[in-house]
């Protein structure tokens, strides 16, 4: 398939979705069935190596170019993740350019309280899939409070976590 | 607030971009911490407002997150930094857990290690969260911040609420019932 088609599809893919996985019916269309260039099965392979690394689950797009043109596919898939980020800078220009009026500051502090409602909503699904027991139980408490009380570098909790689960792995 | 270094501000995205798992939420948590809570680079209107338009921009939120974050810092060339700077590694690295895909599935000790990490995913969420709102809990402002951030989790959780309605809502509700911080100047970028 040719490079620039492939960098096209899936563009058209990620930038018609906001989030994550959303992008996944339009692949499904547009590659499994309308171009038959990758099988059900390397879609599936493809998701759970975008979520088995770290980044975003949107990399699963770069396991799909990967799929269906090699490394040259991956890089196309790289670039139609990237792409569309950038259409924020000008909204952020217009509505920084107002965000010295206080009623446009208070609908700003609106929105924080908001996001941070969000955040602690989003951690539901992530919590009911991974804190299982004592020990991610106190994994999870342990980063609550290293990040709230101290001022440790996030690399070390990351560290931290990423042995503890090592050790009980292997104990 | 100090002009960032390219060169330090690159190695931040590359760092939290590529360590962190559990997908895009955890990431801007991380950012949360890294850019706003220890260095100061941006301040926590800006975080929001690049929260909240990453969620309106097409695409995947965090980097959207990541060039409005780079763009507040040193501009486009910034932004132009951020967003590989958070992407091409992990990118890589999932060329290389798709070709390696079968042989990784019977890994337990790399299982237990990614599990490790999205159980600190989860306490690095929620300490965003709270380190997000702490600033603005001052006198004369407590009990707005509290109904706005609760009633933002019960919309989410209660009613199944997606998130852009809610932010869109945070924003009319911030809008309509004025506290007093709004008078506080934001800076622009550099």
């Amino acid at each position: 398939m040719n490079l620039l088609v492939l960098y096209l599809l899936l563009l058209k893919a990620t930038v018609t979705s906001f989030s994550g996985l959303t992008s996944l019916p339009v692949i499904h269309h547009d590659l499994v069935v309308e171009r038959r260039v990758l099988t059900d099965r390397e879609l599936n392979a493809a998701v759970a190596a975008g979520r088995a690394g770290p980044g975003p689950y949107g990399l699963y797009v770069v396991s799909v170019g990967y799929f269906v043109a090699g490394v040259p596919g991956a890089f196309m898939g790289l670039l139609a993740l990237m792409t569309p980020a950038f259409l924020i800078i000008p909204m952020a220009r217009y509505v920084g350019s107002k965000a010295n009026q206080p009623r446009i500051r208070s609908a700003i502090e609106g929105v924080l309280a908001a996001a941070a409602g969000l955040l602690v909503a989003s951690t539901l699904p992530l919590a009911r899939e991974s804190v299982t027991g004592a020990f991610s139980g106190a994994v999870a408490l342990a980063s609550f409070v290293l990040l709230t009380a101290t001022r440790v570098d996030i690399g070390w909790v990351m560290l931290g976590a990423a042995a503890a689960g090592l050790l009980a792995a292997a104990l | 607030m100090p002009v960032v270094r390219l060169r330090e501000m690159a190695w931040i995205f590359l760092r939290i971009g590529n360590l962190t798992f559990g997908g895009g939420d955890p990431i801007m948590a991380a950012f949360q911490r890294e850019l706003v809570e220890r260095r100061r680079w941006l301040s926590p209107d800006q975080y929001a407002l690049a929260f909240a338009l990453a969620r309106v921009t097409p695409g995947t939120n965090v980097l959207a997150f990541c060039a409005a974050a780079g763009w507040f810092l040193r501009g486009w060339l910034g932004a132009f930094i951020a967003v590989p700077a958070a992407t091409v590694p992990s990118g890589l690295l999932v060329i290389a857990l798709t070709a390696a895909y079968e042989e990784l599935q019977g890994m337990r000790l790399a299982a237990g290690a990614i599990g490790g990490l999205l159980a600190a995913a989860v306490g690095m969420m929620v300490a965003a969260a709270w380190n997000l709102i702490r600033p603005r809990l001052v006198a004369g402002n407590r009990l707005r911040i509290a109904v706005l951030t609760l009633g933002a989790l019960v919309l989410l959780l209660g009613f199944s609420a997606s998130p852009l309605p809610v932010l869109g809502l945070g924003a009319a509700a911030g809008a309509l019932w004025t506290g007093p911080l709004a008078e506080r100047q934001m800076r622009e970028p550099s």
